[in-house]
């Protein structure tokens, strides 16, 4: 399986989109750096370091929650369709590879992409927070890269029932941006919704799910924000909950994608 | 037959009502050249498809080094190298990236086997050039460095020679016959064309929508077809007296009262037919003739021939 992670990323070589995801990493914290030095929002931050949790969870939740899921459906698209679109799939076959294998290395790979694109943004944040040290103190910096990883390994599983559609029309990339975009707009909307969706609704969206449970794992670790109405409404899901509703998503999600790859390709 | 490398058993596949391939019974020899010859959409990609799973038959089955496909994937495609249809390789990889991502995926240890295959159909090793910005030709050759990479027992190879300039066909069949002579390797290689078929395989097998009209090997098929001498004289037993006493040769067949066809097109026209005419045979015509092998594919595919 590594072999197949390996070549997988192997594949990727030259692709300008994969490339130019480090610098999408860098398309939130720069404005919203910014924002925080603003007057009136400076004024909402009583510390250096309040300011700079601040700048980390609005990049959590616009450059990580908003953002990942429209990269991780174009770099599905790229590699679910990179076998059709280059009639590799015979080769892979011929060696044997199956497509159960070839799907779980390409999932592995959006993953990877996943960790690593959280991890861009929270050292995009750092380097533009550093550049104004009298506005931001970098503080408690090891739990904001654990919780880095953890949103990436969330987001990424919870964009895995987009990729099911994308696998299924098996259509052009724009589509699959398109999809992408309307999945993104649809759980931040959500979110925003909360006070009027009922709770499952809520807890099924795996971008409103993983935003609740963002926002009540930095409150427990001292990030002051303001998660009331929906720790009374009890919608603030625990890592536990979070991770059992995302892995069960990710088996379905993963089952159905296999289905249609193996049925796509035996035409 | 022990040496039955490939072996199909009534192997059929069917879309719907239409039968691409129908009853097939192919025996593939170890060491030998097989040519899987048909016209366009006469069912070789297919057949070569079902050898190597990727399509499941409707019926029958096909053995490989005596197992079935089906069952015995993962041991017998190890073993096989192909080539089906047009090269697949990623477009934003250079041939030896893209070599060694199918090295790396078959387990290939041997150091410098990228850069073998790759000087065997005289392609650069580690060259900038990308997939994308490669010619058919050398495309196809990529495509036949993946096939030996890993230095198979058995290749499948659909029409090769695709795409390729004439030096480049004399060069892949130059290798391909000495992948088959110097290395013992097994070969299936379909094509549409004859005069390639005929240049490159020991064995033939002739297919016609579907259906394997004929399998046999080429010399047996070159003696069905070999050049004769046809005369027409008054009286063909007296003729063929003659040719047994004075030519002392048996190599003729008396076709009917007045058709006799000598074989043996070495002897002596001219003396023979002095020596008809001396013994009081008429003799009204005399021609050398060549039944070619594509007269014979005519003829098994029902005058249409090949391509």
């Amino acid at each position: 399986m590594l072999k197949l992670i390996k070549c997988e990323l192997w594949k990727l070589k030259r692709r300008r989109f994969v490339s130019l995801t480090l610098l999408f990493a860098f398309l939130f914290p720069i404005p919203l750096t910014y924002m925080m030095t603003t007057p009136s929002m400076a004024s909402r931050s009583d510390t250096p370091a309040e300011a700079f949790d601040g700048v980390f969870n609005f990049v959590l939740g616009y450059g990580v929650q908003f953002l990942l899921p429209a990269i991780l459906g174009i770099l599905a698209a790229i590699l679910f369709f990179m076998e059709r679109d280059n009639d590799t799939f015979k080769s892979l076959r011929t060696i044997p590879v199956t497509s159960r294998q070839m799907i779980f290395a390409k999932i592995t790979v959006l993953f990877l992409f996943g960790i690593f694109f959280s991890i861009a943004s929270l050292g995009a944040t750092l380097l533009c927070s550093a550049f104004l040290p009298h506005a931001f103190e970098i503080t408690g910096l090891l739990y904001k890269l654990i919780m880095s990883i953890e949103m990436g390994i969330f987001i990424t599983a919870g964009t895995l029932p987009l990729i099911i559609l994308i696998v299924f029309f098996s259509k052009t990339y724009v589509f699959s941006v398109l999809l992408c975009i309307f999945y993104s707009v649809l759980n931040m909307s959500a979110t925003s919704l909360f006070e009027v969706l009922p709770k499952a609704v809520t807890w099924i969206l795996p971008g409103t799910l993983t935003t609740f449970w963002s926002a009540g794992n930095m409150v427990s670790h001292g990030i002051d924000l303001n998660i009331k109405a929906m720790t009374d409404l009890g919608l603030i899901p625990t890592t536990l909950q979070t991770t059992a509703i995302l892995a069960g998503t990710s088996i379905i999600s993963v089952a159905l994608i296999n289905i249609m790859y193996e049925r796509r390709n035996r035409e | 037959m022990n040496d039955v490398i490939i072996e199909t058993r009534d192997l059929t596949k069917q879309y719907g009502e239409q039968k691409s391939v129908a009853d097939l019974n192919i025996h593939v020899r170890q060491g030998r050249i097989y040519g899987l010859l048909g016209r366009n959409g006469a069912g070789k990609t297919t057949t070569m498809k079902m050898l190597l799973n990727l399509t499941c038959p409707t019926f029958g089955e096909a053995r490989i080094f005596g197992e079935d496909i089906r069952t015995h994937e993962k041991q017998i495609l190890p073993r096989v190298g192909s080539l089906i249809e047009s090269p697949g390789f990623y477009p934003n990889l250079t041939g030896t990236e893209n070599l060694r991502i199918f090295a790396e995926l078959r387990g290939v240890k041997k150091k410098n086997a990228i850069q073998e295959a790759l000087e065997l159909v005289s392609l650069p090793y580690r060259d900038k050039k990308l997939y994308s910005q490669y010619s058919l030709g050398m495309k196809q050759r990529l495509a036949i460095a993946l096939a030996v990479m890993h230095d198979p027992e058995l290749l499948i190879l659909d029409e090769p020679i695709n795409g390729l300039d004439p030096i480049g066909i004399a060069e892949v069949r130059r290798f391909i016959r000495e992948l088959c002579d110097a290395r013992g390797k097994t070969i299936l290689i379909s094509s549409h064309i004859l005069s390639e078929i005929a240049l490159l395989a020991d064995d033939i097998g002739i297919i016609d929508h579907g259906v394997l009209l004929e399998e046999a090997s080429l010399k047996e098929l070159e003696r069905k077809n070999s050049q004769f001498v046809h005369f027409v004289v008054s009286d063909a037993e007296q003729a063929s007296q003659l040719l047994l006493r004075n030519f002392k040769t048996q190599n003729f067949n008396v076709e009917n009262r007045h058709d006799l066809r000598l074989l043996d097109t070495s002897l002596p026209i001219a003396a023979i037919n002095r020596c008809f005419i001396e013994n009081g045979i008429e003799v009204t015509e005399t021609h050398v003739c060549e039944d070619t092998l594509e007269d014979y594919f005519k003829k098994v595919t029902g005058g249409v021939g090949i391509a």
